[in-house]
């Protein structure tokens, strides 16, 4: 192993607007070293990526390639220095074949004509190398295995010279044979002096194939340079988890609900292909948390009990009485009320008012024979947004311009103005400051002691676990585990998801 | 890992907050430029005024070039009854745009409609009951067609430029077959006498188009359906997720214009005294440019009356003017594809400026 | 209720009829000659005496201001029109024209009629997109003391016009049939072909029964008849076909000489040249051809892209309060129907600087 880092990374920052992405990465990565990245959601390792294939620019910090200061302006300049980087959505053509999208934008050429004996010969090369002989270079890409694309991906990688592999989640669409072999091409590519970074939320795997590992938290380093086989499960999950800012939590209610009838009942509840069997139930004033890995099924459960998604099996009940199924209306009507997980893409009109986000669903409530009457409109709007602080003040502004934080708030009052009964949150802190967490845990906790039933998604294991009475705990589409949340704690929940075993 | 576990247990509220300084920044920072977001408001305001400016403009041109022709009130209600049809036909695409789709089956609709107005069999009821049964079925073919193109767009999920494409088709060819291909008269005096009135100098022409026009406003900002045409336009997903029938609101939609076409074909009915399956020719393009030039985003979530009513005039008085100049097809046309993309540069760079705020 | 049919137009040609003979002739000859005619009196050459009547109409008399207004120029034929009213509008000092936007739009052209009577101009030369649709404003410019020259495509209500010029649809079909007559010499047994314009149209149903009149005269009759669309495109697909389902032909009448371009190219393609081919509408191109006289194209039979021109120049005639001056009537006739000639090689120099650049 070649003593001279490939690539440094120092004190690279990264800012969003009212969001500090990246406060200061360190990364160092050897030629021929399988460099894990471990974090959670939102430590900041998408936006780290991004800024190793520049598709984004780094507000602050240095990169160096070979000890050389770098600059990564074009996705083009990483490239050539041999940057390739294979995301967890695959960035392929599906109509063209396989050799056309491998050479797509290198293509061999000579005087503008294609060589197509000539590529075909290098594609089935490439494939071979990686193993996969079998599939077509004729063959279009829309027609293969999410596995079989994926080594589409890294043929195409291979063909330009590439020195530094970035593989983001490459296992997620992959089943165990498949990812032994991704392996194996992995250790076949490291020998060849190629460094990869390699992410993976699974720590066998991350004990299997990789040599050193960097730590990534709240968009900061905070453990660079571990060596794998000396560093102990416990130790990462403490690096991973344990923070530098304590999140503060509302006291539970003395004597939760834990009798009377739930409010929101889910029997059998089944989208098939994503979850199944799931049962929940939820009292007046009872918080419940879904922990799990993305893609485990959390956010599809939340969607399909709102309607939003037409279940294959299962009921819904809402007050003993049953929701039509696929129907966002109905659930609405019967006083469910959703804050989604993509809140800008999927909860707010972000160039429309506050006040006119506020009362998206309670429209009916400010209009006389359809006419509007948008003074009262701002009345309310004004009252919620002054009671859940909602900074800065004037139901006017456009939503687009308010931080994280207050943008969901704007949501849980579009709930709250309509008296909802059950309040589904997915993700409800991704993405806002720490000091409007608080805020957001403290209304969701007084919502619940005025009898609303709440449940709640999180990525972030200690959230779910401080927020919540009761958990369950989700693991690749089936509940694997459900008790109060004093019960557990957070490396037994990290534990389940991750590995499937109580450690 | 233990302090966190704490905190939990005893469920403290007072439990350390020590937020990192330049989060704290970011979120002042946020919190300032949010401040300058009552400007951006006032933005819509200032767009639609740079549009009269530009009409106004043109008005100066056409004072300067042909004089007392041109600023005479015979001339100001030739462009008001030229823009009258049109602009009722650009007030449907409006709502339909700012909802967030396309309509390109105006034209053809108008068409269709007014020969199905025109009827032997429709005229032969018109004489026998009442010239109303023309005007009911101008608006029946209307809103039909729109439910057509509603339904296949929400339900069928088929995307609205391929729908309305095939409507366009479909909707000019069902004309021509009605018709014959020929140009069908009325007869029927009612209708026409009804029409052709004026209400203290003004053609009716011109009052149903600032009647539509004042509706069309009030429906847009002062209502629930208004509030979520921009809803459904803005953002589809989160409008589904608040509860709206984002599918039947599509459906309405289109359906209010296909009424403004059976409207817009009554009128140019009632001004050509024909119905024909030539009406309305490419009028799709040109209610597009007008709601586009308006300041209505292409995009939807944003929509203008007042925008759209300026443009149509944009429009009509330029063409006043260039005829008056005795001034060729070709410069005319010229001036026109100028005007659109200035129009469109402007709208992209206001864009712009919202994201990058 | 009344529909605009082909019978209307067999029924007008009837009322018409009277003029048409005399002044159809002379008025498509002083149009034909009117740029070199102009250009002589200009230059003080009145030695062609009997026209003197006509130069005394020729000279310059009261500015008269004249809105024109025609459907959009997607054809060669309606490119020609306008650009005939603009050149003759040249010629004369005291013609004040003004040419609105070709338009294929009623309610554009509709107001365009409206900002004529606005501007108070002296006469109007309307080619409506469509007749019976642009009726009320020129029945309204009529009330208002304009008068409307109507040009090819008929108002619904002969009230709305001063003056109609029309071409000779049936005409161009009798022309036609009676130039395939004479070249058979009573061979009764000649296969005549036929491709038409767009068939929906009355003026191709005119063409096409004056053509069957005229034939049916000497004994023969259509064997084969397509229609196609007035385009290039169009003629060519139909006329490729046309050959393919007729081995031998003697006689193949087109229609329209912009189509006759792609009719031509399929002709060319298939390798025939068996039969005599006759044009219509007069275009430059197949008049050339004629000229050269190398191929099948034989003849064509005009229908005057000049029709505006001629409006132009009578809507002069009536502000200025002159006669024409070959008639005896003092007043300039209601309806002038222009003849349809065929153009053979032996007088094609004669037509050939009036045809249309297609």
């Amino acid at each position: 192993m070649n003593d001279a880092p490939l690539l440094t990374m120092r004190g690279i920052v990264k800012r969003f607007p009212g969001v500090l992405a990246l406060g200061g990465v360190e990364l160092e990565v050897r030629a021929g070293e399988v460099h894990c990245l471990l974090g959670q959601n939102g430590a900041g390792k998408s936006t780290l990526i991004k800024i190793l294939s520049a598709s984004y620019q780094p507000d602050e910090g240095e990169i160096l390639w070979e000890g050389k200061p770098v600059t990564l302006s074009t996705p083009q300049a990483a490239m050539e220095l041999g940057i390739s980087t294979i995301y967890q959505e695959l960035d392929l053509v599906p109509d063209l074949s396989v050799a056309e999208n491998i050479f797509l934008g290198h293509e061999l050429s000579t005087a503008g004509f294609s060589q197509r004996s000539e590529t075909l010969r290098r594609t089935r090369d490439l494939l071979a190398r990686l193993g996969h002989s079998e599939i077509q270079a004729t063959r279009s890409v829309g027609r293969l295995s999410p596995a079989a694309q994926q080594i589409v991906s890294m043929a195409r990688a291979l063909s330009q010279d590439t020195r530094l592999l970035v593989l983001d989640e490459p296992s997620a669409v992959l089943d165990q044979g498949e990812v032994d072999n991704l392996f194996r091409v992995i250790r076949d590519l490291t020998a060849e002096g190629v460094a990869v970074v390699y992410i993976s939320h699974r720590l066998e795997e991350i004990r299997k194939i990789g040599d050193r590992i960097t730590v990534l938290k709240d968009g900061s380093t905070v453990a660079t340079g571990l060596a794998v086989d000396q560093t102990p499960t416990s130790e990462l999950i403490k690096l991973m988890t344990g923070r530098s800012i304590e999140y503060v939590f509302p006291p539970r209610s003395d004597a939760p609900p834990m009798t009377g009838d739930p409010i929101l009942e889910v029997i059998g509840l089944e989208l098939a292909g994503v979850f199944t069997g799931v049962d929940l139930s939820v009292r007046p004033g009872e918080i419940v948390g879904l922990a799990g890995l993305v893609g485990a099924g959390r956010s599809e459960i939340l969607e399909t009990l709102y309607g939003a998604r037409r279940p294959s099996a299962g009921t819904v009940r809402v007050a003993g009485k049953e929701l039509r199924r696929g129907s966002v209306p109905a659930a609405v009507k019967a006083g469910v009320g959703l804050a989604p997980e993509e809140r800008k893409s999927q909860g707010l009109l972000l160039d429309q008012a506050i006040y006119s986000n506020i009362t998206v669903s309670t429209l009916g409530r400010f209009s006389r024979f359809g006419l509007l009457d948008s003074r009262a409109e701002r009345k309310r709007s004004t009252e919620l947004t002054e009671s859940l602080d909602v900074r800065p003040a004037g139901v006017d502004r456009l939503v687009r311009l308010l931080s994280g934080g207050n943008q969901q708030k704007v949501v849980l009052a579009r709930w709250l103005l309509r008296d909802c009964r059950v309040l589904l949150l997915d993700e409800p802190t991704r993405g806002v400051d720490v000091g409007a967490r608080a805020e957001i845990y403290a209304l969701v906790r007084s919502l619940a002691d005025s009898g609303v039933a709440v449940v709640v998604v999180s990525s972030e294991v200690e959230e779910v676990l401080g927020l919540a009475d009761r958990v369950l705990v989700v693991r690749e589409g089936r509940v694997v585990h459900e008790g109060p949340a004093g019960e557990i704690d957070e490396s037994r929940v990290l534990d389940l998801v991750m590995e499937g075993k109580v450690a | 890992m233990s302090e966190q576990s704490t905190s939990r247990d005893t469920g403290a509220v007072e439990n350390t907050v020590t937020p990192a300084k330049d989060t704290v920044t970011v979120e002042r920072a946020a919190a300032e430029s949010g401040g300058g977001g009552g400007g951006l408001m006032s933005g819509s305001f200032g767009r639609n005024l740079g549009l009269v400016v530009a009409l106004l403009l043109i008005c100066a041109a056409g004072v300067i070039t042909a004089g007392d022709r041109f600023a005479s009130v015979d001339n100001l209600l030739t462009v008001l009854r030229f823009a009258s049809a049109l602009g009722v036909v650009a007030i449907g695409m409006t709502f339909v745009i700012t909802g967030g789709g396309i309509d390109l089956s105006v034209g053809a609709i108008v068409a269709l409609c007014s020969v199905w107005a025109t009827t032997f069999a429709t005229q032969s009821m018109a004489t026998d009951f009442h010239w109303i049964v023309m005007v009911f079925a101008a608006l029946a073919v209307g809103a039909g067609c729109g439910l057509v193109n509603g339904v296949l767009i929400a339900y069928g999920k088929v995307v609205p430029f391929i729908t309305t494409l095939a409507m366009l088709a479909a909707a000019r060819g069902l004309a021509e077959i009605i018709s014959e291909r020929r140009t069908q008269i009325v007869t029927v005096d009612g209708f026409k006498v009804f029409f052709s009135a004026d209400v203290f100098g003004v053609p009716l022409l011109v009052i149903i188009f600032a009647l539509v026009a004042i509706a069309g406003w009030v429906l847009l900002n002062r209502t629930t359906f208004g509030r979520r045409t921009l809803a459904v336009g803005g953002n589809p997903e989160a409008a589904r997720l608040a509860g709206i029938n984002v599918n039947r609101h599509t459906v309405m939609l289109y359906v209010l214009v296909g009424l403004c076409c059976g409207l817009a074909a009554l009128m140019l009915v009632s001004r050509t005294t024909t119905g024909s399956s030539t009406h309305g020719t490419l009028w799709e393009l040109d209610a597009i440019a007008a709601v586009v030039i308006g300041g209505t985003l292409l995009t939807g979530g944003r929509g203008t009356i007042v925008g759209t009513v300026v443009g149509v005039l944009i429009f009509a008085t330029l063409g006043n003017v260039f005829t008056l100049n005795n001034q060729d097809t070709s410069t005319q046309a010229v001036a026109k594809g100028l005007i659109i993309v200035v129009a469109v540069l402007l709208q992209q760079r206001l864009a712009r400026n919202a994201n990058s705020t | 209720m009344r529909l605009r049919t082909p019978l209307r137009r067999h029924q007008s040609r009837r009322y018409t009829g009277i003029v048409v003979g005399a002044v159809a002739v002379l008025s498509l000859a002083a149009c034909t000659g009117s740029a070199e005619d102009a250009a002589e009196d200009d230059n003080g050459g009145s030695d062609s005496a009997p026209a003197a009547a006509a130069g005394s109409n020729d000279e310059e008399g009261d500015q008269v201001t004249i809105g024109f207004s025609a459907p959009a120029a997607d054809h060669g034929w309606m490119a020609a029109i306008t650009n005939n009213v603009r050149d003759l509008a040249e010629e004369y000092p005291d013609i004040d024209l003004q040419v609105a936007e070709g338009t294929n739009d009623v309610n554009l052209q509709i107001s365009q009629v409206e900002t004529f009577i606005n501007d108070k101009v002296d006469a109007i030369v309307l080619l409506p997109f469509d007749g019976a649709a642009m009726t009320p404003v020129a029945l309204k410019a009529m009330e208002a003391g304009i008068p409307v020259i109507n040009v090819d495509r008929e108002f619904d209500d002969p009230n709305a016009a001063r003056i109609t010029v029309l071409g000779d649809n049936y005409g161009m079909g009798v022309s036609a049939g009676q130039y395939v007559c004479e070249q058979a010499d009573g061979n009764k047994d000649a296969i005549v072909a036929e491709i038409a314009g767009i068939d929906s149209l009355p003026l191709t149903q005119d063409r096409s029964q004056g053509f069957e009149d005229a034939l049916s005269e000497c004994g023969l009759d259509v064997d084969a008849r397509q229609a196609a669309e007035f385009t290039v495109e169009s003629g060519e697909e139909v006329a490729a076909n046309l050959l393919q389902a007729e081995p031998k032909i003697d006689f193949l009448w087109n229609h329209d000489d912009d189509q006759g371009v792609g009719v031509l190219a399929a002709i060319e393609n298939a390798g025939r040249d068996e039969f005599t081919m006759i044009g219509g509408a007069g275009s430059a191109n197949a008049m050339r051809a004629i000229q050269d006289d190398s191929g099948v194209l034989k003849a064509t039979v005009i229908y005057p892209s000049t029709q505006g021109a001629d409006g132009v120049k009578l809507a002069r005639l009536l502000v200025q309060e002159k006669a024409m001056s070959d008639l005896v009537e003092v007043e300039v006739p209601r309806t002038v129907q222009l003849y349809a000639p065929v153009v053979t090689a032996d007088n094609v120099d004669q037509y050939i600087d009036s045809a249309f650049e297609s």
